[in-house]
């Protein structure tokens, strides 16, 4: 365990007072809105579909118990959620694994690229090598700010270490995979929803006030509260993904137009 | 008030084992959908084949953003080059109404330029039909759809919309105030196949954001809703859940009908006296390479080389802007303001032809992938921007990218579960895309700041498919002519985008329909000729208006 720093706190910090912020059921913006409070107003087919992501957590059917705790390290890294408390943590790593299990994708496979189930595989094998190299233990032993270090290195698409893993895929795209599926997972909740201030669902009952950024009358207006990334992280800045970005594509994104 | 609103019938013809058929359509999207209804029309005898499902709209689709997935073309495809495509929610459809189950539904016209680019700029070919050879037929399906939009518009061949505009949104607005500041002509309320006020049994615009997640209301135009219903009203048959695996060839170069996996896998044969390949610019040259036959060892109908060639994307950069006050995308269709003001070639630009600038909206997972792309976030950055969103208003630029023969599908060497070789994609963007994407996205940034965002980022992006088995008057440089008839083969056609020798900078869905309707009245013209002779009349078929579904002819024709 040679120059890491301790684990410290995690949570996101109130600039003023220099605090943690959390853990609270809702972080955000738009504290007290629920979409979930509208689901009467819902068609029932969608609000089959959206409980059942809420109340129906996918076992883990894919991922080894071992793999799963380590991507769980990873996710809570890229995703980060503590200024969320237990209860309201949205689950990612049951999402990842469910679509894995059932081979499920976007329609198309980047020809520099293994199939998902591989590329998620080589993955985690890659992370826990570098790890293994730069600090001599396993990724889930590291400190947070470690821990950031080696997923930043796949951002900029520079590890240090497991060369021949990131010979047989594009690092980066491995990366954007790794984000977007976080982000399929997270932005697919009604907390998440809540969290932003996204509506959500409006059928039947249709938006009615679409200009000035005007809350409907179900809907919370903004009370935003200044916080910062707690310093144990490096994920607050924004840098492009390095290098081949023009090259990369956009990743699952779905079509916008 | 909740409950289905509208609800179409599942189709009870079923033409009986082994009987032979006029047509089948292989793929019921926007050129399928809309030729299959017209071929019911006029009496023939006509299966719609389709890999994917007949959708009840009301209890398989869903306002959400992830459970959306099964809308489009998921099945693998390998996507290779320097600038590789992404399909799937992207680009691709599967099931009735095809891609305009998920269009965001822009629906403009090609200008008149468009069908000339290689006698007017040098650039990529000229088409071998005119504009106004296929202006009456936009004019047919502006009015079938319908599509909504100003009473006057007045890029390339000025026209009005039978439908009045829509209300802005917050989108709108942003693009409205910074065309405005820059003394850019903006077009407000369309054009866009969105009903503004209910027509038949189909209610208007609620807008609640989700059209390309499918227009569970049934205000967005699809041919599932437009064009299907009046096809099995006239007789013809869908047969959902059925991939065509094969197009064969019998006698005297002549097409005998197509092999198909049946919704239970299994391996069946339909006979017909003509077959016409609808599936989209991936699926229809795979289906053709997939064909090959000792006539024609590198594809069906590809004595020219040319399926497969020539594929085409359209730049569609996304570019967001953050706002001090709250914008809240997600209301309102997606599409519902453009301008087209640089969408002729200005020589002082440095490039050939041009781009539109159109609103988008994306939704929280889309935008939080465009936020990872265009900003690199992830992690608390993610969280971030995300509890933004609200004050995120998005542009997608459409930038016209040319032709080129190495922009191609081919077959991979892997297999789907059907056991049928799967496409590879190779793309490229070569000098003048280069050029015109960087000008383009550059403007369109302009507008965004101008706007009055106070932040512009932009995420590099491909939008559309068109070509890669287009049309033209040489049969050694294309694959069918004008009326979408393979050169090589008589009594075999193609009726999709993947047609279009150019692309414009206008989404392709309304011109994939005007082709279609267009190639309609040439295959009802010829009437039989078609299944009996191999003379190839090349007449120009006169426009036949009494084929349209019922009540939509006439219906409001704004003067200029």
């Amino acid at each position: 365990m040679s120059g890491q720093t301790a684990r410290g706190d995690s949570r996101p910090v109130d600039p003023r007072t220099s605090r943690p912020i959390g853990p609270m059921a809702q972080p955000g913006y738009y504290r007290g809105f629920s979409t979930l409070s509208q689901q009467k107003f819902w068609d029932a087919k969608t609000r089959e579909v959206i409980l059942d992501r809420v109340n129906n957590v996918p076992q883990i059917r894919f991922f080894t118990p071992e793999q799963a705790s380590l991507l769980e390290a990873i996710c809570d890294r890229v995703l980060p959620q503590d200024d969320r408390d237990a209860a309201h943590r949205i689950p990612i790593v049951p999402q990842i694994d469910k679509r894995l299990y059932e081979n499920s994708h976007d329609g198309y496979r980047y020809e520099d690229m293994p199939p998902d189930r591989d590329a998620f595989r080589f993955g985690l094998r890659g992370i826990e090598e570098i790890a293994r190299h730069l600090y001599a233990t396993g990724f889930l032993e590291i400190g947070l700010l470690e821990q950031d270090e080696i997923l930043r290195s796949l951002h900029d698409g520079n590890p240090a270490a497991a060369h021949e893993i990131w010979s047989q895929m594009a690092v980066q795209r491995f990366w954007l995979l790794l984000v977007s599926d976080c982000a399929d997972a997270y932005y697919s909740h009604p907390w998440a929803w809540d969290e932003i201030g996204f509506g959500g669902p409006a059928y039947p009952r249709a938006y009615m006030r679409l200009e000035r950024g005007e809350a409907e009358p179900w809907e919370s207006n903004e009370k935003r509260y200044d916080w910062r990334a707690p310093d144990s992280s490096l994920s607050d800045a924004y840098e492009p993904v390095a290098g081949q970005a023009e090259h990369l594509g956009s990743p699952g994104q779905g079509g916008t137009h | 008030m909740l409950g289905a609103i509208q609800r179409i019938e599942m189709p009870i013809r079923r033409f009986p084992e082994g009987e032979e058929v006029d047509y089948v359509i292989v793929g019921v999207g926007a050129g399928g959908g809309v030729l299959l209804q017209r071929l019911a029309r006029a009496g023939f005898r006509v299966i719609g084949f389709d890999a994917g499902p007949f959708w009840d709209t009301e209890r398989d689709w869903v306002s959400d953003e992830k459970g959306a997935h099964n809308l489009y073309w998921n099945d693998l495809r390998i996507t290779a080059g320097q600038h590789p495509l992404a399909f799937g929610a992207n680009n691709s459809g599967k099931g009735i109404g095809g891609g305009t189950v998920h269009w965001a539904s822009f629906t403009p016209r090609l200008h008149p330029s468009d069908f000339r680019i290689h006698s007017e700029d040098g650039v990529g070919v000229d088409w071998p039909i005119t504009y106004s050879e296929l202006k009456p037929y936009y004019e047919l399906l502006e009015r079938e759809l319908p599509v909504s939009g100003p009473s006057s518009y007045p890029w390339g061949d000025p026209h009005g919309y039978p439908y009045g505009p829509h209300p802005m949104g917050g989108v709108g607005n942003t693009l409205i105030r910074g065309c405005t500041k820059l003394g850019i002509g903006v077009s407000a309320g369309g054009p866009v196949a969105i009903l503004e006020g209910s027509r038949g049994d189909r209610p208007h615009c609620i807008y609640r954001g989700f059209c390309i997640q499918g227009c569970k209301v049934g205000a967005k135009a699809s041919t599932l809703i437009t064009h299907v219903p009046d096809a099995l009203e006239n007789g013809a048959e869908i047969r959902p859940d059925c991939m065509v695996s094969r197009v064969h060839l019998g006698q005297n170069r002549r097409v005998t009908g197509v092999t198909y996996f049946d919704g239970e896998g299994r391996e069946r044969f339909q006979k017909a006296k003509a077959v016409i390949v609808a599936g989209y610019s991936i699926e229809t040259p795979r289906l053709l390479l997939n064909s090959a036959c000792p006539e024609f060892e590198n594809g069906l109908a590809n004595s020219s080389d040319c399926v497969g060639r020539y594929l085409m994307a359209q730049a569609g950069n996304v570019v967001m802007g953050r706002f001090d006050e709250l914008v809240r995308m997600y209301k309102a269709p997606p599409a519902h303001a453009l301008t087209e003001e640089f969408y002729e070639t200005d020589a002082q630009r440095g490039f050939a032809r041009g781009f539109a600038i159109q609103t988008v909206g994306p939704l929280p997972i889309s935008f939080a992938k465009q936020m990872m792309t265009a900003k690199g976030a992830w992690g608390w950055g993610l969280r971030s921007v995300m509890m933004d969103y609200n004050h995120w208003s998005a542009f997608g630029f459409l930038g016209e990218l040319l032709p080129h023969a190495e922009n191609r599908v081919q077959l991979a060497g892997e297999k789907d579960h059907f056991g049928i070789p799967i496409a590879k994609v190779t793309f490229n963007l070569y000098d003048n895309d280069k050029k015109l994407i960087e000008y383009g996205k550059n403007k369109t940034m302009e507008v965004m700041w101008a706007a009055g965002a106070t932040e512009v980022v932009q995420e590099t992006r491909y939008a559309h498919l068109v070509g890669a088995a287009r049309m033209g008057d040489n049969p050694e440089t294309s694959v069918v002519d004008e009326f979408g008839r393979t050169h090589d083969i008589s009594n075999l056609f193609i009726c999709d985008g993947s047609i279009m020798p150019t692309q414009g900078s206008a989404n392709p869905g309304l011109t994939i329909m005007a082709l279609a309707a267009r190639i309609a009245d040439y295959l009802i013209t010829q009437g039989d000729e078609i299944f009996t002779s191999e003379k190839r009349n090349s007449e120009k078929p006169a426009i036949r208006r009494n084929l349209s579904p019922p009540d939509t002819w006439g219906h409001g024709m704004p003067a200029l």
